[in-house]
Parts: C-alpha cells; sequence; structure tokens
C-alpha cells in the first residue's frame, strides 16, 4: 500500500479485449503526485485503453491500477471522485450552449447548488470562455470545445486530471492556449496531470516526466532530457566544399556514424556536438576541405522514440487519424 | 439520497434543455399519428366496425403510445451517438452511478416522448373525440405516458448497448415496434384478436399502457391496479437488464 505518494500506481498490467486483441502487455507505471506526466506512443501503443482502466471504464484482465492507493476495480467510485477525465472524442453535448453542458456536469458531478454559478463561472473565466456561454456547442471551433471540456473537468476540483490526446487535430495556437491554461491550473492547485499524446513536442514542453509506450509496454521512462541523453544522439550537419567521400572519410575518425544526406549534408553523430564543432571544422580545413554552412541538432524525443522502438510515428498515418476525428467532430456537430 | 436523484434530474434537464432549443422531432414525429387519428381514425369510424361506439375516441390512447413509444425507443440512438463521441466515457468516469445514468436517460427519453400525449390527444379532440374534462385525470394520464416510456427507452438504451452500430440499432427498433403496435389492444379490442394473437397482446407491455390510458381520459376510471402491476414488472425488468448490460456499450 502507497500512502499518498503516488497519483497512479499501475502493476502489470495486461489488457485483452475479447476479440482477442492484446491492447496491454504488462504495464508498469508510477505517476508522481503533482507532477504532469505524459504517456507518449503511436497509434495503438495502448494509450486509450490504459487511460479507460484507469478511469474505471473498464476492466483490467490481469494485473492492477491504483489511484491515490485506492483500486479502479473494487473502490472504482472512490476512484471517480478524484478524477477529472477528458476523452479524446468530444464529450458535450453539441445542442446545448457552453454554459447549460458545464450546468448540467456540474450537477452529474454533484458540485453543490450554492456554489454551482459560481463555479462554473469560475472556470469558463479561466478557460476564456466567458464570452462564448450562450452560444450552442456546435458553434464553437475545435479548439473551443477543448477548453470547454477541461473548464468542466476542472469544476469538481480533480487531484488528478486525465487528459487522452488534449490537443489532437488543433491547430498550434489553439494547442498553445489550452496548455498554458492547464499549467496555470496545475501550478495553482498542484492538481496531478497525466496525459496521453502522439505529439513528441507535447510531450518534451509539457510533461514534467514521460514514459514512452509501444505494443502494449512501456519502453522507457523518465524526463525529457534524461531520455534525450540516454537514448537520444546530437548530432552535426556539415555542408562542405569539395570531396564530399573524401570529407566522409576524414569525419569518421570522429564518429561511428557518419552519412550524406540527399540533400548534399552530412550529418554525424557526437557526444557533445558543441565542443566537437570547433574542432572538426578546424581539422577538415587542415585536410583541404572548406566548411560552408555548420549547425548543432540536438536530440529529440522523436530520435528516442526511432532507437527504442526502430520507427518514428508515422507521418502519414497521423494525418489519417486526425482526419478521422475531425470528420467525427463534424458529423458529431451536425447530427448527434 | 435527494443527492443520488440529483444526477438522474440533471440528465432530464439535459433532454429538456435540448428539446428546448431543437424542437424539431416531436413535431415531426407527430405528423404520422395525427394522421393515424384523423385520417384512419375517422374511415374506420364510418364503418362503425369492431364493436366501438367513438373510433376515434378509442384509439386516440392507443395511437399516444403508438407514437411515444416508438420514440423512446429510438432514443437509444442518442446512446450509440455517444458512444461514438466521448459524452458516454465522460459519463461512465464521472461519480454518479451506473444506474443512474440509465434511470437518468430513460427517463430523460420518457419525458421528450411524453410530448406525444399531448399533440395526439389535441389533434384527436380537434377531429371530434371526446376526453374526460377532469383536469386530475388527464394529468394522470400524462405521468402514465412518461412511467411507461421509462421502460420503453430502458429497452432502446439496452438494445444500443448489444447492437453498438446506428444501423443494426435502427433495424431492431424498425423490427420491434410495429408488431408491438400491431399487437396490442390499441387499434382494436382484444376480445376480436385471433386466439394466438390475443396471448401475445397479453404479454405486451403495450396492452396495459393503452388500457391504463383509455380508463383514464376516455372511461374516467381508476380500476387500473393490474395495468399498473404489469407494467411495473416491464419497467423494472427493463430498467434492471439495461443497467446490467450497460458495461458492453464501451467494450
Amino acid at each position: 500500500m502507497v500512502l499518498g505518494m503516488l497519483a497512479i500506481e499501475v502493476r502489470d498490467l495486461v489488457k485483452v479485449y475479447s476479440g482477442g486483441v492484446v491492447a496491454l502487455n504488462g504495464v508498469n507505471l508510477d505517476v508522481e503526485e503533482g507532477v504532469s506526466h505524459a504517456i507518449l506512443g503511436p497509434n495503438g501503443a495502448g494509450k486509450t485503453t490504459l487511460i479507460r482502466i484507469i478511469t474505471t471504464q473498464i476492466k483490467p484482465t490481469k494485473g492492477s491500477v491504483k489511484v491515490f492507493g485506492f483500486d479502479v476495480v473494487s473502490q472504482g467510485s472512490s476512484v471517480r471522485g478524484f478524477i477529472g477525465y477528458v476523452p479524446q472524442e468530444m464529450s458535450l453535448w453539441t445542442e446545448l450552449t457552453g454554459y447549460e453542458n458545464a450546468l448540467i456536469y456540474a450537477k452529474i458531478y454533484g458540485v453543490e447548488s450554492s456554489r454551482r454559478a459560481e463555479v462554473i463561472e469560475d472556470v469558463l473565466e479561466f478557460m476564456g470562455l466567458k464570452e462564448a456561454e450562450k452560444r450552442l456547442v456546435k458553434t464553437y471551433s475545435g479548439g473551443m470545445i477543448r477548453r470547454l471540456e477541461i473548464a468542466i473537468a476542472l469544476m469538481c476540483r480533480p487531484k488528478l486530471l486525465i487528459l487522452d490526446e488534449p490537443t489532437i487535430g488543433l491547430d498550434p495556437r489553439a494547442r498553445m492556449l489550452v496548455w498554458e491554461r492547464l499549467l496555470a491550473y496545475k501550478k495553482e492547485f498542484g492538481t496531478t496531470i497525466f496525459f496521453a499524446t502522439h505529439y513528441m513536442d507535447e510531450a518534451d514542453k509539457y510533461a514534467d516526466k514521460v514514459s514512452l509506450i509501444d505494443r502494449g509496454r512501456i519502453v522507457a521512462e523518465g524526463t525529457s532530457s534524461e531520455l534525450k541523453k540516454i537514448y537520444g544522439v546530437d548530432k552535426i550537419v556539415l555542408r562542405v566544399v569539395g570531396d564530399m567521400e573524401k570529407a566522409r572519410k576524414i569525419l569518421s575518425e570522429f564518429s561511428f556514424d557518419v552519412s550524406i544526406n540527399n540533400n548534399g549534408e552530412i550529418s554525424m553523430v557526437v557526444k557533445e556536438p558543441t565542443t566537437m564543432l570547433p574542432k572538426v571544422i578546424e581539422y577538415l580545413y587542415s585536410m583541404g576541405i572548406a566548411v560552408l554552412e555548420a549547425r548543432v541538432v540536438e536530440a529529440s524525443l522523436d530520435d528516442v522514440f526511432i532507437k527504442l522502438t526502430g520507427k518514428g510515428i508515422s507521418e502519414e498515418e497521423e494525418r489519417e487519424r486526425i482526419k478521422d476525428i475531425l470528420s467525427t467532430r463534424r458529423m458529431i456537430r451536425r447530427g448527434g | 439520497m435527494l443527492k443520488i436523484f440529483e444526477s438522474v434530474l440533471a440528465l432530464v434537464e439535459m433532454e429538456l434543455r435540448r428539446l428546448k432549443h431543437d424542437p424539431i422531432e416531436i413535431i415531426t414525429r407527430a405528423i404520422q399519428p395525427i394522421l393515424w387519428v384523423t385520417v384512419f381514425g375517422i374511415v374506420m369510424a364510418r364503418r362503425v366496425a369492431l364493436g366501438v361506439q367513438d373510433y376515434v375516441s378509442f384509439i386516440a390512447p392507443g395511437v399516444v403510445f403508438q407514437s411515444a413509444t416508438f420514440m423512446a425507443l429510438a432514443y437509444g440512438i442518442m446512446m450509440v451517438f455517444e458512444r461514438e463521441s466521448g459524452v458516454l466515457k465522460k459519463l461512465l468516469s464521472s461519480p454518479i452511478p451506473r444506474a443512474n445514468i440509465v434511470i437518468g436517460r430513460s427517463l430523460a427519453g420518457a419525458v421528450r416522448a411524453s410530448t406525444q400525449y399531448i399533440i395526439v390527444l389535441a389533434s384527436a379532440a380537434l377531429v371530434g373525440a371526446k376526453f374526460t374534462s377532469n383536469p386530475l385525470l388527464l394529468i394522470a394520464g400524462y405521468f402514465a405516458v412518461i412511467y411507461v416510456c421509462t421502460g420503453f427507452t430502458a429497452i432502446s438504451i439496452l438494445a444500443a448497448s448489444l447492437m453498438k452500430t446506428r444501423e443494426r440499432f435502427m433495424g431492431i427498433v424498425g423490427a420491434i415496434s410495429m408488431p408491438l403496435f400491431f399487437a396490442s389492444n390499441a387499434l382494436y379490442p382484444i376480445d376480436i384478436m385471433p386466439e394466438a394473437l390475443k396471448i401475445f397482446a397479453l404479454f405486451n407491455p403495450l396492452t396495459y399502457a393503452v388500457d391504463i390510458l383509455r380508463k383514464l381520459v376516455l372511461y374516467s376510471e381508476l380500476d387500473i391496479y393490474i395495468d399498473l402491476l404489469a407494467l411495473t414488472i416491464f419497467n423494472i425488468l427493463s430498467l434492471t437488464i439495461a443497467i446490467k448490460e450497460l458495461n458492453k456499450i464501451i467494450e
């Protein structure tokens, strides 16, 4: 029994769906209280399944999950009392106004009637939706819908906020706005944020800790800079005048991995690129090769992921998926 | 206790607010029952058939339920949509008991469907049907419609949990709603039915629903205990099974 320290504690979690699909295959995960923790991985890695188990929607096949020490299966209703949750899809009634959605959810979540108006006003104000509160949700933009959903999740002051792909399909400005508000809230109330994403930069920028998930298993864990230090590679990229093949050979003395890119650049993997760069340039010069252009490319979480799993998140696949989600949203806004 | 019921009422309130913003369904759903009462009813009345004196008045309660139960049975499509959107996931992870999701939505669907009571009775009255003038009985009739439709909406939610896709859901609703209507006393008294149909009609909750409403608004009778018992059994069964099967909707 862990006392108060861990917001989420996942042990040997396995989920096999009735069709035989193994969504989670032995997941272990600790989310500390008060941190922002990302679970990062490609489509189908098991992120949503993990979140659905943590939020008590579906039961694990094997293993256990505790939220603030409470078991999600046997103490589900206690767990539901702690969490605010924003699913990946839209969780609003589009034929109601923003205010009405907040009002109904306030009643469902048991916000006391004496405080209700004030709480709704506060969260709508906080998420920048006060002006749009009387408009039907079907007229909202994607970013506004997300902010309203987060506002609603914050009404009951959750100790743990769980977000499934919080900014999928949003443009960069809307994404930034969502995160700016989320982090401001976390700072004010010390809320633990656990979020799933397939955006590398989102995990990099907004998570204190990142767990990489692939094919139902956690493949690595740590702060973003730890992960990059352990698994990532920094590179020096050069453009030179003269014999590229000769340059490549010379550079091989500095690095085990030198390659010539299609665009005529030479890239080399090195440990400390900033101190290595002057030496490399000097040495090339002494061998009769002039450097036209040089830059340092630091490791990204993308590199880490590729190194660990042998693949990145296919951009094509991602675009298809966003298209799917956007069309579902449109459909919901029109009809449902 | 009040707290527990609050979430149920919140779901009903949600439905009323939806209805306020978009009342179109009530109007489109009203066209068919109005035709039943005003065209079918009047034409049939000319034959003075079926041993019924005032045929338009006789079928009005039946048509109320034909229309209201159809609306109730179709309500589950919302749950299919909400399964595809995130609303259901959100509700399932909220602190309200899962039973309340089903009870709340069943009541919400019933309230929505009960609008047909007013529309059908009003249009029947316009073409000469005679109902009780006792407002208490009329109000009791309205509550009877809500009560009955709660069970039918629960059936619809159950269908949504089991069918999961819109096409299959609509298929099953179509398959059960018309037989329910014809194999009941909505359009003709049970006495004139063939034996086999009679037995089916006796197990059909719609029979008891129509009977209650006829007694209340047509004959101003209060001898409705057997009907109430039958409908209570129906409601308890349908709600219990719908609650039990709700988990299937998201798996």
